[in-house]
């Protein structure tokens, strides 16, 4: 549908910004969490939401303690280095491993759970332009081999020169294309990519909770584009206790490359 | 005394069969339009020495009255013809067929059939709006395309799914809990350009006829409404043409005797060209684009003898929406229905039908490596054969049997080598729905009149195919397979329907009724638009057939001399066994699209209000409906009762024309009805550097209010006996209100620090055309 839509507004539409009445919740408890294979220390970053019409700083969370463990014994308590960011020292992501998030903030204690699956590589990024509505736009493809007979879910990142691309979430599972050769485009309905931009797509073997978390964020977060979903609600974390956000342990493999 | 008792409360018991026993004549046959011989279908027939036996004529004009040996004045009335009264000596049963001429009715006549021919208030029947094609022409709706669909969402516990949409909700129930019924054949996608028109062609079309409240037991398969369509039978005196060219739309109807009385055929063809203007732009994706729709209507019918007539009819429509070369999608629905009427004898008459329909999408993406075909449909085979027995004046008995075979396709994906994706066939599913009814129609003394019946359906899913049992996560825990043929699941059900009114007196009557409804078809459909590719899934083992209870209570009322008509009612449903969708469910292309679902209750209860004036210069109704529909789910707003997404509490519509003269008439309507209930975000946070929305209970924010007023005009060419044509003015939305079609959450493009909400908008004041001819 989301390709119907674009004919849909050709009839007639109007856009105005409104101010509307909306409901505020208190403030409430996300944290977000990753461990991957890559060299980098992981991060977990824990914060406080806001509400819609108050500016996009959100209150980070400091003091909290916060482990990682793995199914191999080792445990690291992570170091707090700026407000609300929390990074590992001595563990190191695997596929395969299981790892084990505790996050204890005022006496409450949240935990999660994530098992990193094996990796599948990326082969290359290419780029496919179109034209659409009188424009030509371009995006990128990622190229890489599912592995047959197994389910595999995968969520990119694009940086475009050097700068992390947040407008749209690219998450690609396994179910209608399993052991097929895959050409995903990271489809966005905007144009953002110009010829010689310096493009960094990151690509995560990730498990299925990360990918239903990003696909009902995507459905449901209302991404600039049309959202008819219904029934917008919260994506389903795997972090206990009433806390909102994702712990995922996934593959992280990268490729750099100049937008033609 | 006690003997008399006896004897007394046995005569008041076995009355109605004394009075059949009694001799009796009977005179019947068909109410027809003197010019076209078109049957009318609900035209008023009675005894002026009888009043109160009046009938109504069938779905086919037959109409079958008995009374005394006697001479009668048999009184024949509808609405937009002369009444006309015809002396009939009852000393045998009689063949009377009737013409009646189209035209205003004259004053005289509304004061000789004043009073009895309120049959809006005498019938039982409840929350019943019936709609004759003359008293939609001049109401104004966008595109000037007259629309049934758009009309009767001017009425009473009907309301529009959203700006432009042919989808409605009645008395709380969802889009797909309607039954469309056009000539007996249901029609799974009622919309055309995503809603924009409806399917149905309004030049083909009779009679509509709403029933949201007592469903009569003939009807069964949906839970809230139904809607009978019945297409137009074709001329039998002589060969004529009418059409109408619009600016996105032309119209062409051909209609002419088979043998002159006999027979006719009617074939009306519509299309739309919009897409003509895309090809005015210059990028090639763009005019390259498709996006029209195009339907035909076909109708034939022959009289084999005194006693039989056959009817063939067919509807085909297809819609076409493409970008460029890279994505199509293409859709439509296609019916067939051929029927035998039969008359055993003057007082029973039986129709037997033989009803083909499907539905069906197709979508194809094509870029660099992806050659994508993913194609889905439902097809029915059905037989219906249904007996009306006009047992007296006071007792008609209705019963017959309903057999349909549904076969369910809901996906096969075609790809090419090189695609991304494999290619896949999702199992189809097989389904038997069967049902018997009956009801009776029953007037006992002049005050009292009531309809009851049964239905008892039985739906059978059947193999071939493996059918899964989930765990509450959705995940497959067992799968058994069944061969061909083989019974997977029974779901037996008795749907009694009951109504009854008691006149209070000549003008106003109270009215109540019961009736239980059940639906073993579901639509999934998990966004506010309609979409095309929607599924219809079939009970199975883990979806259990909807079910829904309703009681209602009303006043009708007429005013002078019935020109005005007034009726209120309240009503109550309880609806079991309703779908939700888990989050982030998966319902395209996917084998266990039921462990995406959920289940649980709904409930609906209001107040409607609806007065009409039926005659004179100006006509037009009001209509105000005060509701609440609330759902309750497991899982959702911590299982309390929550609005639907359909909950409204006001809506109103205004609907005015006004003849000035022999050459204008002007028209307007006016709508306004609370927002839909809906889920905004009560916060946010942020998510990989992505600013994300935070949500709290399910539905506890309203869209604003809407409302819109439409004015239209109509200019009478002049009229010779060969050719007769009009123009229709119109424009939609006259003070161009930004009625929300969605609100979208977004980040400030001026401001990363900020986030915003932006209306989206359709549809300010759209004028259109019409040039309107018939010859």
């Amino acid at each position: 549908m989301r390709r119907i839509i674009p004919i849909l507004l050709l009839l007639c539409s109007c856009q105005k910004v409104v101010t509307l009445q909306l409901n505020n919740a208190p403030p409430q408890l996300v944290i977000e969490g990753n461990v991957t294979d890559g060299l980098q220390p992981d991060t977990v970053k824990i914060m406080r939401s806001v509400n819609f019409y108050a500016d996009n700083t959100f209150p980070m969370v400091s003091g909290a303690s916060v482990t990682i463990s793995d199914n191999t014994g080792v445990t690291d308590h992570l170091t707090e280095t700026s407000p609300g960011v929390y990074i590992t020292s001595t563990l190191q992501g695997k596929p395969g491993n299981t790892y084990n998030l505790s996050v204890v903030v005022n006496d409450t204690t949240y935990s999660a759970s994530s098992t990193m699956p094996l990796l599948v590589p990326l082969d290359s990024i290419t780029f496919r332009s179109s034209n659409r509505f009188n424009r030509s736009q371009i995006n990128a493809v990622a190229n890489f081999q599912d592995p047959p007979g197994v389910k595999n879910y995968y969520r990119f990142q694009e940086y475009i020169n050097g700068t992390p691309f947040t407008k749209d979430i690219f998450v690609f599972d396994d179910r209608l294309s399993d052991g097929k050769y895959i050409q995903y485009e990271l489809d966005m309905d905007s144009i953002y990519l110009y010829v010689g931009d310096q493009l960094k797509v990151d690509m995560y073997c990730v498990e299925k909770n990360d990918y239903d978390y990003f696909f009902q964020l995507l459905r449901s977060s209302g991404t600039g584009t049309f959202n008819t979903n219904a029934s917008p609600a919260n994506p389903s974390t795997n972090i206990s206790n009433g806390a909102y956000g994702y712990f995922s342990a996934h593959t992280d493999r990268s490729k750099t490359v100049a937008v033609y | 005394m006690q003997t008399k008792i006896i004897t007394l409360s046995a005569t008041v018991l076995f009355l109605p069969l004394l009075l059949m026993a009694q001799a009796r004549h009977t005179v019947s046959g068909t109410v027809r339009d003197a010019a076209s011989g078109e049957t009318l279908i609900g035209a008023s027939i009675f005894l002026l020495e009888r009043p109160h036996s009046a009938v109504l004529s069938n779905a086919y004009g037959f109409y079958s009255l008995s009374a005394p040996p006697g001479n009668y004045h048999l009184i024949v009335s509808f609405t937009g013809y002369r009444s006309d009264t015809i002396p009939v000596s009852l000393d045998h049963d009689l063949t009377n067929p009737i013409q009646l001429t189209p035209g205003a009715p004259q004053l005289q006549e509304v004061v000789v059939t004043g009073n009895r021919n309120a049959n809006n208030v005498t019938k039982p029947l409840m929350g019943v709006q019936k709609l004759s094609i003359n008293e939609i022409k001049d109401i104004p709706v966008i595109f000037g395309e007259k629309d049934i669909l758009k009309t009767i969402q001017l009425l009473p516990g009907v309301q529009s799914a959203g700006d432009g949409n042919s989808g409605f909700y009645v008395r709380g129930g969802s889009v797909d809990q309607n039954l469309i019924l056009l000539d007996e054949a249901t029609v799974y996608n009622p919309s055309h350009l995503l809603g924009f028109f409806s399917t149905f062609n309004s030049d083909a079309i009779k009679d509509v006829t709403l029933y949201k409240g007592a469903i009569p037991a003939e009807y069964g398969g949906r839970l809230a409404s139904v809607l009978d369509v019945r297409m137009n039978d074709g001329n039998d005196k002589g060969f004529h043409g009418s059409g109408g060219i619009g600016l996105i739309s032309s119209r062409l109807e051909l209609e002419g005797p088979i043998e002159k009385d006999n027979g006719s055929w009617i074939v009306s063809a519509r299309r739309t060209y919009a897409d003509l203007f895309l090809k005015l732009s210059k990028d090639t994706n763009t005019n390259r684009s498709s996006l029209y729709f195009y339907d035909i209507n076909a109708k034939a019918n022959y009289k084999l003898g005194e006693k039989d007539r056959l009817y063939l009819s067919g509807y085909f429509g297809k819609d076409n929406l493409g970008l460029g070369n890279t994505f199509g999608l293409d859709y439509g629905n296609t019916t067939a229905t051929l029927r035998w009427n039969h008359i055993f004898n003057s007082r029973l008459f039986s129709n037997t039908s033989f009803i083909y329909s499907k539905y069906y999408y197709n979508i194809t993406v094509n870029d660099a490596n992806n050659n994508i075909g993913i194609n889905s449909n439902i097809r029915d085979l059905h037989f219906k054969e249904d007996l009306q027995y006009y047992a007296n004046a006071d007792n008609k008995i209705n019963f017959g049997i309903d057999v349909t075979h549904h076969t369910t396709s809901p996906g096969v994906i075609t790809a090419s080598q090189s695609s991304s994706f494999n290619g896949l066939t999702i199992q189809s599913k097989y389904a038997l729905e069967s049902a018997v009814y009956f009801s009776h129609d029953l007037s006992i003394g002049n005050a009292v009149n009531i309809n009851y019946g049964l239905r008892a359906g039985l739906f059978t899913v059947f193999g071939p195919g493996n059918f899964y049992t989930y765990d509450s996560a959705g995940n497959a825990i067992d799968t058994a397979t069944y061969t061909s043929g083989q019974v997977v699941k029974n779901y037996f059900n008795l749907e009694p329907r009951f109504s009854m009114s008691y006149k209070l007196n000549d003008v106003s009557s109270m009215k109540i009724s019961y009736t239980r409804t059940t639906q073993n078809l579901h639509l999934l459909s998990n966004s506010t638009s309609s979409n095309p590719t929607d599924v219809w899934i079939p009970s199975s083992n883990n979806v259990k057939p909807e079910i829904a209870d309703q009681v209602s209570l009303g006043y009708y009322r007429n005013f002078d001399d019935n020109r005005y008509e007034f009726s209120t009612e309240v009503y109550y449903r309880s609806m079991q066994n309703q779908i939700d969708y888990k989050n982030g469910a998966q319902l395209v292309a996917n084998e266990n699209v039921e462990s995406q679902l959920i289940f649980g209750k709904g409930r609906s209860y209001g107040l409607e209000m609806f007065l009409k004036k039926k005659f004179g210069q100006f006509t037009g109704w009001v209509s105000y409906t005060l509701s609440r529909t609330e759902r309750q789910f497991a899982g959702i707003n911590n299982y309390s009762w929550y609005p639907a997404n359909q909950d409204r509490t006001h809506d109103i519509s205004i609907v005015g024309v006004y003849k000035i003269n022999s050459k204008w008439t002007l028209s307007g309507d006016f709508v306004y009805y609370t927002g839909n209930a809906v889920t905004w975000p009560v916060g946010k946070y942020d998510v990989n550097g992505k600013v994300v929305w935070l949500y709290g209970q399910r539905n506890t924010s309203r869209m604003p209010p809407y409302n819109r007023l439409d004015i239209g005009a109509t200019l009478q060419g002049k009229k010779t006996k060969k050719f007769d044509s009009n123009w229709n003015f119109s424009v939609y939305n006259v003070y161009g209100r930004q009625n929300p079609y969605s609100i979208v959450f977004q980040q400030d493009p001026g401001d990363p620090s900020k986030t915003q909400a932006v209306r989206w908008a359709l549809f300010r004041w759209v004028p259109s055309v019409t040039y309107n001819f018939k010859f």
